[in-house]
């Protein structure tokens, strides 16, 4: 790879930065430096703390502790427009575009704000906020037509969105580029546009931070590896010196510790059957057993419709067609209740906003679902044995306090995912869908969720993890159902499959058009 | 492949936009673009029906009714667009006219009886920017809903108006007071002899519009009140200073509010401190049906002028065709559902995927 030696120089620098999130200690005393003209890729597993250094460096967090040097200047934090004026530009894993502005002001507004140093009484110059759009438009590969700069935002397809946002970042003058998983909705043809940005922005002797889940992109464009895990930086250097093992291993510092928790193995009872299940333009025609005492994982990129279906099951977002039944009798899921009614519990991906009563104690959070067992006169709640209950829970799923009067919000991600999924126990269900069970969660916690799992499963309770955690699923599952572009591509046996296997089911179509 | 899940792979190349773009036409995409379009369709239809029943309604005469009747509401209307677009809302805009109108006259008549119109206005809108500022600055700093905040201020402001200032009617407004409302721009002779005159304070309606407008499409802050109304996070993300805004709409909000308490007092050529409180549904409702969402970044300055005079016409012209005036709030609330339910189903077509 061609190192521009005689202009590197350190541009930003990290030193021994760390950040607390409540009781999630996300970062670990990070110490990092990018020079100008270099590309990077930073690696490591959900939740090891790379969105959080990223915005760190972006300005959206400030640092727990720790200082960020930005061309030999020192700071404790820095705000937005700080990080901005420095020429730090970030295409966000969530894209944060402006849904309600057009494309063209999304794409070149920044450049003016920035230039006034955040100043808003400012008149906006039209043309040239038209020019800076257009040529930035056209080097991420977008036709530029009078009309797409003119679209609102959130009339746009995906893909479109985020060669939008990826527009966005190299719209100005950048010295900085970091593209949090810029390519998830991509084609072939526009991730090989967007790997030529890469190299321009490189001879223009602009740093690039890349984060990708895609080992392959980065072997391609080359460059350094940062990697990640647990909220420390564990290795960095050369990619090529890394073979994809070595990055595997790094990342997930598992290579020893891949222990299989699975051991037991489901009975020949069908639980839980579905068939034909479809809702247009995200899931079509996905069928497949659930047997007692089953761990079955599901997964595939975010787009693939995992995430629907899963929705689906739980009746949240019900499939517009399709039969389920469960224990041989045909049941119809259209809300949330009739599938808690059938037995089927579901653990939502984002705990904080979907299942949490967060300013609530562990007791009530724990006991909410089964209210109406502890109501008695006039429905005045047998708030006694409610407690007891909650204390059973607590002890079930091995919490690391005692106290249930504690607000959930003061407990770790690991506990607070343990008093979810203690609380869909406390009603038996037949069936728990898990979804993302560990993002955001400890080692530590990691282990106790998985083997509440595994005794849940030898119980006789079916079990669905939706995750992209690859060795979760090998780890805990009897099968693993790989989906892509809305239906179920394969359906791998958890014992023997490797996480090369699913990758390759995952990707299938998208890296060569046809499946 | 089948069709299911595809939807987020559109065929290589550089199509994939324009040409989903393209698929949408016609009226219903004409309308969603610009929802005003059924305002100022229901504003037709009201003035046809109307003059088909009592001819007497195509006068000019009407005309400068309407107008005149526009301008209190046209300019609290301006305010509440601009903080509905914010993602906020106000209900605390007719306590600050109140309060600065009946303020002033009364500093005016204690201190000061020959001060110049545009000293008076002057310091209304000082003082409603203060008040409105205040409430900017109230909703920032608590991270409250805005609804909460104005409600709560709403109170206080009044509340104050009324135990601390006065609770008597001025009749005998001081110097320029009196006099600037009756200055007439122009002068009609109607059908029985007497004359009908649309006053100069007219001119401020329009003139607060356009430098509304302005504001909001050609500056910075214009853009950064509807990315605000938008995604306050992603606002926030993009270096926009969201304190500012927040202090920015509200202080826009209160000085239009107090430009309109002085026009109030000018036109009537009385000073209550009852009046005015009471009014800001309607006003809300007038900008609502211009098209804004109560959500937040959307509406735009031609929708709420045809809103309030949606309103206005509603409030002052069923009269002239007999039906009574208690039906007009029926009449308001009927266009309110209907609009809404209109403007729902074009929401729910371009739900946003995140």
């Amino acid at each position: 790879m061609t190192q521009n030696t005689q202009k590197n120089r350190c541009f930003l620098e990290l030193r021994n930065i760390h950040k607390r999130f409540g009781g999630v200690h996300a970062l670990r005393g990070v110490d990092l430096s990018l020079e100008a003209g270099e590309v990077y890729h930073l690696l490591g597993e959900n939740g090891c703390g790379k969105s959080t250094v990223i915005k760190i460096m972006a300005g959206a967090h400030p640092p727990s502790e720790g200082q960020i040097v930005l061309d030999g200047e020192v700071f404790n934090e820095l705000t937005p427009i700080q990080s901005l004026d420095f020429g730090i530009e970030t295409v966000y894993q969530d894209l944060s575009l402006i849904p309600n502005l057009s494309v063209m002001e999304n794409v070149a507004l920044g450049e003016q704000l920035v230039e006034g140093h955040g100043r808003l009484l400012r008149r906006i110059d039209r043309a040239r906020m038209r020019q800076t759009a257009t040529k930035a438009l056209s080097q991420v590969g977008l036709d530029v037509t009078p009309e797409l700069m003119s679209t609102i935002v959130s009339e746009l397809p995906l893909a479109t969105r985020q060669l939008v946002a990826i527009a966005r970042a190299i719209a100005c003058e950048a010295r900085l580029v970091i593209m949090d998983e810029p390519t998830t909705s991509l084609t072939r043809r526009e991730v090989e546009n967007l790997i030529d940005v890469v190299s321009r922005l490189r001879s223009q002797n602009v740093a690039v931070l890349f984060v990708t889940h895609k080992l392959e992109e980065c072997y391609r464009i080359g460059g350094h590896a940062i990697v990640f895990r647990d909220g420390q930086c564990v290795a960095q250097g050369p990619i090529e010196s890394y073979s994809r093992a070595d990055l595997a291993e790094l990342m997930t510092g598992r290579q020893i510790s891949e222990k299989r928790y699975r051991e037991g193995s489901p009975s020949e009872d069908t639980l839980m059957s579905l068939s034909n299940f479809s809702m247009p333009g995200r899931f079509n025609d996905v069928g497949f057993d659930l047997r007692k005492g089953e761990v079955l994982g599901i997964t595939g990129l975010s787009d693939s419709g995992r995430n629907e279906l899963a929705l689906a099951i739980a009746g949240i977002r019900p499939a517009a067609s399709g039969t389920i039944s469960i224990n041989d009798k045909n049941i119809r899921i259209a809300t949330a209740s009739d599938s808690i009614d059938a037995g089927i519990a579901y653990v939502p991906e984002d705990r904080l906003s979907e299942g949490l009563f967060l300013s609530k104690s562990i007791y009530q959070n724990e006991v909410a679902l089964i209210l109406r067992k502890l109501a008695g006169f006039m429905g005045i709640l047998d708030m006694k044995k409610g407690k007891e209950i909650a204390r059973e829970i607590s002890a079930d799923m091995r919490l690391n306090t005692a106290d249930i009067e504690l607000p959930v919000s003061s407990l770790s991600g690991g506990n607070q995912q343990r008093v979810l999924i203690g609380r869909w126990l406390s009603i038996n269900p037949e069936i728990l869908v898990l979804h993302g069970p560990t993002v955001g969660v400890d080692v530590g916690s990691k282990d106790a969720i998985y083997q509440t799992i595994q005794k849940m499963a030898e119980d006789g309770m079916g079990l669905i993890i939706v995750s992209d955690d690859l060795p979760e699923l090998l780890q805990n599952c009897d099968r693993i159902l790989v989906m892509n572009a809305g239906e179920v591509v394969s359906d791998l046996n958890g014992a023997s499959a490797s996480e090369d296997d699913i990758y390759q089911a995952m990707l299938g179509s998208v890296q060569e058009g046809a499946a | 492949m089948s069709s299911a899940g595809t939807s987020n792979k559109p065929a290589p190349g550089h199509v994939s936009a324009s040409g989903q773009l393209q698929q949408r036409r016609g009226l219903g995409d004409l309308i969603a673009k610009k929802p005003e379009l059924v305002t100022l369709g229901l504003l037709i239809a009201i003035c046809i029906a109307v003059a088909i029943a009592n001819p007497a309604f195509l006068q000019p005469s009407t005309l400068i009714d309407i107008g005149r009747a526009s301008v209190v509401t046209g300019l609290f209307a301006l305010g509440v667009f601009v903080i509905l677009a914010a993602g906020g809302i106000d209900v605390s805009f007719t306590a600050i006219a109140a309060l600065t109108m009946y303020s002033i006259t009364l500093l005016a008549i204690n201190h000061a009886p020959n001060m110049p119109i545009y000293v008076v206005f002057l310091i209304a809108v000082a003082g409603g920017i203060a008040l409105g500022v205040l409430n900017g600055f109230l909703v920032y700093t608590l991270r409250v809903p805005s609804l909460i905040v104005t409600i709560g201020t709403q109170y206080l402001f009044r509340g104050g108006l009324l135990a601390f200032v006065g609770t008597t009617w001025i009749m005998e407004l001081p110097g320029q007071m009196g006099t600037f409302g009756r200055i007439s721009l122009l002068e009609f002779e109607t059908a029985n002899g007497a004359t009908v005159s649309l006053p100069v304070y007219f001119l401020i309606l329009p003139a607060a519009a356009i430098l509304t407008w302005w504001i909001m499409r050609r500056t910075l802050m214009g853009r950064a009140i509807f990315s605000l109304g938008g995604s306050p996070d992603v606002t926030a993300r993009l270096g926009y200073n969201v304190k500012i805004v927040h202090l920015f709409v509200f202080g826009y909000a209160g000085a239009l509010a107090g430009l309109a308490g002085i026009v109030h007092v000018t036109a009537n050529r009385l000073a209550n401190p009852f009046d005015l409180v009471g009014t800001e549904i309607a006003v809300i409702a007038a900008v609502v049906l211009g098209g804004a969402r109560i959500t937040g970044g959307t509406g735009s300055v031609i929708g709420t002028m045809l809103g309030v005079l949606l309103v206005v016409v509603v409030d002052n012209v069923l009269v002239m065709v007999g039906i009574p005036s208690t039906w007009q709030r029926v009449f308001v609330g009927a266009f309110i559902l209907l609009a809404a339910a209109f403007f729902v189903t074009r929401q729910r077509k371009f739900k946003p995927a995140k």
